[in-house]
């Protein structure tokens, strides 16, 4: 008999949660916006609300990983998301984003033409530009006096002990095959055999794996180098001008982050006008004070200031085309994490 | 353990008092319910499911993720966490041990001052005081600046330590963060300690060694045996001083199977390894019971 109303109870304790739950995602005037933590000014989230009266509703990812597995574990909770390119293809081609309406976003004409219609979404049906970033090398130019142009001089034995590299597989793979000068979106077995050996030597003379602060290190004094995400490069540069950033002559690529709404989003109406108000120049420019990543908002680059132009980690002086991530499909994700995992291990 | 009165079944006061014993404990069962039993069966469900294209779970019974976790790399990282955990387990008892003795041998209000100052850490957030310890490591940091401004550099150390980032950064981290897991339970043993049986052995002629070992170390055996359980099992599974101050170089088996969770999107091969895990705890505690008992009943 106790068995029972115990077992009642936690069941109606359960049912009360998930449907205090359901109840708050269907309130008029709400937007649930899932994106990555450390990429949106509060007081743009603020601004809106002030305006529209829509509350949003912010939580964050830290990686595209985890808001894909989140999402597809959850479906509908979220209005909007804010996927990288590859993220967004994976998405599209899995039927899990809805059509934009473009009508409802008159500000995408601010956005500058080299940034639409790109790999992941040819027909700018479903994304939104967001901010570019790019994975390069800064260097501590006040310690390491010879010139460092690419991965090998990075990686090289004089130093050994004095670099942080972003803690993300997929990169760290990604900057191996650009040394054997292999396509970049190419993890065949044969090319990940290939790129083991170079990875290996590289996590050998590695002093740190750190993706959410890299700046940090190089702040302290901890190392001399880096291969980091050209915002986190910005922002040095901005502490202090000794941080130099460069693209690696090897190769280098761009990632693109979006926003996009969720096949299953409620509160679709809300998430449009979240992405227009988000592409108007001035909020535009908030989002690139705080965070100097590269902005694909052509009017919103006019209100930059001259040195917020040129930061060469934000607008890094481009000689060529920069490539993108595609997705990969298969289970290339999974031997890139296996081949990451036993070689940070080997030791 | 001391032998308690015999509650009589048939005594309609005991009766009450026992469905008022259900009421009392029915938070705790409602709570070990929902955020204990409940979870663990989504994890067990979990580990027996593949991953999709995009790594969602699709419930397809198979045992191919629990294969994996035998491989030789998982292994060696479950060793290594193991001999982490016990490297954190040994040094805390050796530091924690004096401090709990002596702790207990005060005064009562100096004593309560000086546990406030064992406690007083948890104020703060456990990630902030590691952030403190990067702060103190770093080659520019506290403790470098403290040893060239008193000459120790260059004149004991040739230059600026590099602690930070190395596996003795993570193992002062994990000490740092679990002492007082190890002090707090050893302190209660050694205060409730009959300080006559330490002074007759004394009488009796055993030296300050053989008193240690022979009757202060088992009458707070109960002590180091809670402590070094409090200490082991938390610090086994931990990934955020490996990741902060470690460089994430070195990966505990809490890394691993948080890097399932958040970048290798497998989550039925991060729950296979959550379900080893647990099972490694069990079997090793049910083991230490067991000994237990045996030693009691000898």
């Amino acid at each position: 008999m106790n068995k029972i109303i115990r077992l009642l109870l936690v069941i109606g304790l359960a049912f009360t949660a998930v449907a205090g739950l359901q109840a708050q995602g269907k309130r008029k005037g709400t937007l649930n916006f899932y994106g990555w933590s450390e990429y949106i000014p509060q007081s743009v989230l603020d601004g809106f609300t002030a305006e529209t009266g829509i509350k949003v509703n912010y939580e964050t990812f830290s990686s595209g990983e985890e808001m894909l597995a989140k999402l597809l574990a959850g479906r509908g909770r979220y209005d909007l998301i804010q996927p990288s390119d590859y993220i967004a293809e994976a998405l599209i081609q899995a039927g899990q984003l809805q059509a934009l309406d473009l009508a409802k976003i008159p500000n995408l004409k601010n956005v500058l033409p080299e940034y639409l219609n790109m790999p992941h979404d040819p027909e700018q049906k479903f994304t939104v530009p967001y901010m570019i970033g790019t994975v390069g090398i800064v260097v501590n130019t006040e310690k390491v006096k010879e010139p460092v142009t690419g991965y090998a001089d990075l990686f090289s034995e004089k130093h050994a002990g004095r670099i942080v590299v972003v803690d993300d597989g997929r990169e760290l793979a990604v900057a191996a095959l650009y040394s054997l000068g292999k396509n970049l979106n190419d993890f065949s077995p044969e090319n990940l055999e290939a790129i083991r050996p170079i990875l290996a030597t590289w996590f050998g003379r590695v002093k740190l794996f750190d993706s959410d602060s890299p700046k940090t290190a190089l702040l302290g004094g901890d190392v001399d180098l880096g291969l980091v995400w050209g915002g986190e490069a910005a922002i040095l540069w901005n502490e202090d001008k000794k941080f130099q950033y460069v693209l690696p002559k090897e190769g280098a690529h761009m990632f693109v982050d979006l926003m996009a709404i969720p096949a299953r989003a409620r509160n679709v109406e809300n998430a449009h006008l979240f992405i227009d108000y988000l592409l108007r120049p001035e909020v535009s420019k908030l989002i690139s004070d705080e965070f100097p990543y590269t902005n694909p908002n052509g009017e919103a680059r006019k209100l930059l200031s001259a040195e917020q132009l040129a930061n060469p980690a934000s607008y890094p002086k481009i000689d060529r085309k920069l490539d993108t991530f595609r997705h990969l499909g298969g289970d290339a994700g999974a031997r890139i994490d296996a081949l990451i995992t036993d070689l940070k291990n080997a030791r | 353990m001391q032998a308690l009165p015999s509650v009589n079944l048939e005594n309609p006061h005991a009766r009450r008092a026992r469905a008022g014993a259900w009421l009392l404990i029915a938070p705790l069962v409602i709570w070990l319910g929902l955020f204990v039993v409940a979870p663990l069966g989504i994890l067990v469900a979990y580990s027996l499911a593949s991953t999709g294209e995009l790594g969602q779970v699709e419930f397809a019974l198979n045992f191919d993720n629990y294969v994996r976790v035998f491989d030789p790399i998982y292994l060696k990282i479950f060793g290594r966490s193991i001999a982490y955990a016990a490297l954190t387990t040994v040094l805390c008892l050796v530091i924690g041990y004096p401090v709990a003795w002596y702790i207990a041998r005060q005064r009562p209000v100096v004593r309560n001052r000086l546990l406030l100052l064992v406690m007083i850490p948890f104020w703060t957030s456990f990630l902030i005081r590691t952030y403190a310890w990067i702060a103190i490591l770093r080659s520019e940091g506290l403790l470098n600046a403290t040893l060239s401004a008193s000459g120790a550099i260059p004149a004991i150390f040739p230059e600026p330590l590099a602690l930070l980032y190395t596996p003795t950064a993570v193992v002062i981290g994990l000490v740092y963060a679990y002492l007082p897991f190890m002090i707090l339970p050893i302190y209660g043993s050694a205060e409730k300690l009959d300080h006559a049986l330490v002074e007759a052995a004394h009488d009796l002629g055993a030296g300050p060694l053989r008193v240690f070992r022979e009757v202060i170390i088992p009458l707070t055996r109960p002590g180091i045996a809670a402590g070094m359980l409090l200490v082991f099992v938390p610090a086994i599974g931990m990934f955020a001083i490996t990741d902060l101050m470690g460089g994430a170089r070195v990966s505990m088996i809490g890394n691993v199977i948080h890097n399932q969770f958040t970048k290798a999107l497998n989550y039925p091969f991060g729950a296979a390894l959550g379900v080893v895990f647990t099972l490694l705890f069990v079997l090793s505690y049910a083991l230490l019971q067991w000994r237990g008992r045996r030693r009691d009943r000898g």
